[in-house]
């Protein structure tokens, strides 16, 4: 039955409608969603918002291998949120190749462009034409604890040593302890930081002369189960399966267990300096020394950087420019370096000058970023330049972890070499 | 002979029911039928039609019959552990015995709990270095296992964790289904001499038919489509020994943007399941 009262009615519907127009946008500032890592973001848009009072930026925070999968879920299905995305930067090409991020040439002046370093601005281009502006760089050191070097009573390295492969692979079992007799160690001798990722483990081959993938961007066979790998990985599988000198199961943190004093060599990233340096309740004294290299190979360090980009079809393309130009140039790059817990290192010239200058890196341990300063200048290898980076990464952090936990080595290298052409058939 | 205004409304209490079956299953399945015949082309995000070219692509990839095969045995194993159980607990709980109502609702829980909880409660449990498994194999002299990370142990650790919830869920159909039976049947051949064994073969079974088929069929669908398990615990490791198929099309299409390949591989497990449910119901189908 119909109302009688069609009066009611159309007062009715018109309160709904006008429930539902957004309110006029001009007195609301506008709102950018930036999805991003666990870091402490808060810090960065507060200063960023108190200079831009016109532009909401809302992080939304996710684990490492969920921002991967939720950019290319989100972007891929051309969603217009987030605004902002934070960028791998090896996933930049592939990003760029599918039109995901917007070009960002005409944002940043010469002068800027310039301030970063090189390497990152090519990072962040894809056939000459920047995708994501470099916010820090990075490279890695070795970590250890000096108390389980009394213990076991050996010396430690200086600051300035750089130990071989083969020299970790005889002291990590000495500084390896079963305290209460169960069979597994309480107190583990080593451990790489991203235990299963290309990021860090390339440095492996590398070090004895590997390449990381085919001059075409695509081709793996021959590269990933070459001599150079296999000897690589082999050393790799018997640090955790041989030697049993590192933990298997599950990934983890291992800062998280180096502060209990429960793993006592380490190789990570600087951003644990001023992690360790400001623990007051750290009660493991620590060191640092260079990344380690194997004794017939070369130093090879690796390197790799977080950049910023736009997403192509953002319905805010003034807010998200503003504020990808504000955390990757001048004031605000400084400030993101400086944040709360940071110890980054940053894609800006002119920031990373400021170790050689703050006193603050005057003494030990902030000293040590000194040490990182340096080390990233020693043949930093980049990951791989490829269209699918996300495919060859993912597929080869399955495959460290198989070895990682017992797999064989050559056999899980082929398996490997078999799923990334699989996956790279598409791109041909 | 009914008037015509009587005939249409069983149809229209169907409707709605109707409604969602096409929203929500057939048309995602013409879709996905649809969309495997097309590629995206990577660098203009345009759909080009390819006819069978994503289908040639994957028949000629090893990394999907791998995924293939490792599917059929899960299932090959799953689904026949699953139904022995779950009859044998539907059995059990049928018996009347002091104390029974309090097991009755025990052996239920399981399923009120989600499958993702499940899954990462078991997948801590299952831990290597600090699991509670291996603390109780620990104590009884036992070596530590790597369950989820060792190729031989982590498909038999995801038929475990399905197994759970499927065990208690699918007897819950089986016990209604043994109360259907009229009690004076079976006193009946009691009388006539009949052993627990006997009436157990000769008329538990043959009258629980359609209710097995039912379990049956709806077990090895819910086994195909297993994925939860595998995406958080892991990711169809190690060295693809637990990628089931469906974490195969998730990887594909979600992760790495092949949408078309992905659609042709989950069309062609719709097949698949189909021949195979239709088999089912065939062997199971009632002769009375």
């Amino acid at each position: 039955m119909l109302p009688r009262k069609p009066m009611l009615v159309t007062m009715l519907l018109g309160i709904l409608l006008m429930l539902l127009v957004p309110a006029s946008a001009q007195d609301e500032p506008t709102t950018i969603t930036w999805l991003t890592l666990g870091w402490p973001a808060d810090y960065i848009i507060e200063e960023f918002e108190a200079r831009n009072p016109d532009i909401n930026v809302e992080a939304e925070q996710v684990g490492f291998n969920d921002l991967f999968a939720q950019i290319q879920v989100r972007l891929g299905a051309g969603s217009e949120v987030p605004d902002v995305i934070s960028v791998d930067v090896p996933l930049v090409s592939g990003y760029a190749l599918r039109n995901w991020l917007l070009p960002l040439d005409p944002v940043f002046t010469g002068d800027e462009v310039e301030d970063w370093l090189p390497a990152a601005v090519n990072a962040g281009s894809y056939e000459g034409t920047l995708y994501a502006a470099p916010v820090s760089t990075s490279t890695q050191l070795l970590f250890y604890n000096k108390g389980c070097f009394d213990r076991a009573g050996l010396m430690p390295p200086d600051a300035d040593d750089r130990l071989t492969w083969e020299e970790i692979a005889e002291i990590a079992p000495q500084l390896t302890f079963d305290d209460d007799g169960d069979g597994t160690p309480d107190v583990w001798g080593f451990i790489w930081e991203q235990m299963v990722r290309i990021y860090q483990l390339q440095a492996l081959p590398e070090s004895l002369g590997g390449d990381a993938i085919g001059e075409d961007g695509l081709t793996v066979d021959g590269v990933i189960n070459s001599p150079e790998w296999i000897e690589a990985f082999t050393y790799y599988y018997n640090m955790f399966n041989i030697w049993n000198a590192a933990p298997q199961g599950e990934e983890f943190w291992p800062a998280d267990i180096f502060e209990t004093g429960n793993i006592c060599m380490f190789v990570g990233g600087p951003w644990n300096i001023g992690r360790f340096a400001n623990n007051p309740d750290l009660g493991v004294e620590w060191g640092v020394s260079r990344h380690p290299y194997f004794a017939d190979g070369e130093p090879a360090t690796p390197t790799g950087s977080w950049h910023i980009g736009v997403n192509a079809n953002t319905e805010n393309i003034d807010a998200a420019t503003r504020f990808v130009h504000f955390i990757s140039t001048g004031e605000g790059a400084e400030l993101w370096w400086r944040r709360p817990g940071g110890g980054d290192f940053p894609a800006q010239q002119s920031v990373l000058a400021m170790f050689a200058t703050e006193a603050e890196f005057d003494e030990l341990p902030m000293s040590y970023m000194r040490t990182a300063a340096d080390e990233a200048t020693v043949n930093p290898r980049p990951r791989a330049v490829t269209v699918g980076f996300l495919e060859y990464e993912q597929i080869l952090q399955n495959t460290f972890q198989d070895i990682r936990n017992g797999a064989d080595v050559e056999e899980s290298l082929n398996l490997a070499v078999q799923r990334i052409d699989s996956e790279m058939a598409k791109y041909r | 002979m009914m008037p015509a205004r009587q005939q249409i409304i069983p149809y229209l209490f169907l409707l709605p029911a109707l409604f969602l079956l096409v929203v929500f299953n057939l048309m995602p399945t013409i879709a996905t039928l649809f969309e495997s015949m097309f590629v995206i082309s990577l660098r203009s995000g345009e759909r080009v039609f390819a006819g069978f070219a994503n289908y040639n692509r994957i028949f000629n990839d090893p990394i999907f019959w791998k995924s293939f095969q490792v599917t059929v045995v899960f299932s090959l194993l799953v689904n026949p552990i699953q139904i022995a159980l779950a009859l044998g607990l539907a059995v059990l709980i049928n018996q009347r015995a002091p104390g029974i109502g309090i097991f009755r609702s025990i052996y239920l829980l399981p399923i009120a709990v989600s499958l993702n909880v499940t899954a990462i409660v078991w997948g801590l449990m299952l831990d290597q270095n600090s699991g509670m498994v291996n603390g109780i194999l620990l104590q009884l002299g036992v070596a530590r296992q790597p369950f989820l990370h060792s190729v031989d142990q982590a498909l038999w650790s995801i038929i475990l964790i399905a197994s759970w919830i499927g065990v208690p869920l699918w007897s819950l159909f089986i016990l209604a289904g043994l109360q259907n039976i009229p009690p004076p049947v079976l006193e009946a051949a009691k009388i006539d001499g009949a052993n627990a064994w006997q009436s157990f073969t000769k008329i538990t079974l043959p009258l629980l038919r359609r209710v097995l088929a039912f379990v049956l069929v709806a077990d090895t669908v819910a086994n195909f489509l297993m994925f939860a398990p595998i995406l958080l615990l892991t990711s169809g490791g190690p060295q693809l020994s637990t990628n089931l198929i469906m974490y195969e099309t998730y990887r594909r299409g979600f992760l790495y943007g092949d949408l078309g390949a992905s659609a042709a591989m989950l069309s062609v497990m719709l097949l698949i399941v189909f021949i195979i449910v239709g088999i089912e119901l065939y062997a199971l189908r009632g002769r009375d």
